[in-house]
């Protein structure tokens, strides 16, 4: 399984590119990190360009639980929740 | 376009087309008003840990004080039971106005052709009734949506009373199993696509599954449509 990470402030996102399937919630939510690539899947732009609570959104909303969100501080799984 | 931003909502009205798709109505709270383009959708809030799911607003967005959203029961997954369960005055927290599937402001073509398969009608109905109504769009507008039977289609009044008002609207029904008194297309859309002259100077909308899609778009672009010309929603 290949997924796209790039480093971070408080949450770090990433795609789980088999996951992806292009419904492009991610990138209408929190723009300034997500985008679609030439594939038509999301990538990570960048982990500063909206705020975590927008990041959360935007991984919440992915109808596939593509997108993972980590707390580098704690080092857990925010989303999708575990357990 | 306006970015997207958290909304509560109250369920105002529930209307069963047939067994398998309803119209719901919310009524927006706070913020009161939704600035949002024709073709737009909304991001659900469906549990308690925060899951989401994305539906196609069907309302025009003359009417900025509520939504509507067309709901197909059949997958029955976490958004269908988390709407369903939902009782009259409910709220709900969603995210709007989401998508890009809209009809842009300076299209310079000549025609507009929307093709739509299940649910797929959702934004579409929306973008048609708003060209038609609101913008006095006087280019030729077309859609094609494919169905299976005729117990499943819906709007038809809607649909006819368009076709009454505004010459320049055309409404193909496509119907994949269609009983024998069926005078109209039979199949998929993709085959009542691939024998009409199709209009090389016309944006394309399409909305429906992945499968649908990239059937379609094969069929437009053999036909001899620019791909810059195929707009489209992807839906799973």
């Amino acid at each position: 399984m290949s997924t796209q990470t790039k480093q971070i402030g408080k949450y770090k996102v990433e795609v789980i590119r088999d996951k992806c399937i292009s419904a492009a919630s991610c990138a209408a939510i929190a723009p300034k990190v997500f985008e679609m690539d030439e594939e038509d899947l999301a990538i990570v732009i960048s982990q500063d360009g909206n705020d975590d609570e927008t990041k959360l959104l935007a991984a919440q909303s992915c109808p596939t639980m593509a997108v993972i969100v980590t707390d580098t501080e704690t080092n857990k799984q925010v989303w999708p929740p575990q357990g | 376009m306006v970015p997207p931003q958290k909304y509560t909502a109250r369920l105002e009205e529930k209307v069963q087309h047939n067994d398998k798709f309803a119209q719901y109505s919310f009524e927006l709270l706070e913020p009161h008003r939704l600035e949002f383009q024709a073709g737009q959708y909304v991001s659900i809030k469906v549990s308690e840990q925060g899951e989401r799911r994305a539906y196609s607003i069907c309302s025009t967005p003359d009417n900025n004080h509520q939504f509507d959203l067309l709901i197909d029961s059949t997958p029955g997954g976490l958004g269908v039971q988390f709407l369903q369960s939902l009782e009259f005055g409910s709220e709900i927290e969603v995210l709007a106005p989401m998508g890009q599937l809209v009809v842009p402001e300076n299209l310079m073509v000549e025609e507009l052709v929307f093709v739509a398969t299940g649910a797929g009608i959702a934004p579409f109905k929306s973008m048609i009734e708003d060209q038609l109504r609101n913008k006095q769009d006087q280019r030729q507008i077309t859609l094609h949506w494919g169905m299976r039977q005729p117990k499943s289609l819906l709007w038809l009044e809607e649909w006819q009373e368009l076709v009454e008002a505004f010459p320049n609207f055309h409404f193909h029904p496509v119907l994949s199993k269609a009983p024998e008194a069926w005078t109209l297309c039979r199949g998929r859309v993709t085959d009542c696509l691939s024998i009409h002259q199709l209009p090389t100077s016309a944006a394309y909308f399409l909305c429906g599954s992945k499968a649908m899609i990239e059937d379609t778009t094969n069929v437009l672009t053999q036909k001899g449509v620019s791909k810059e010309l195929i707009l489209l929603e992807k839906f799973y």
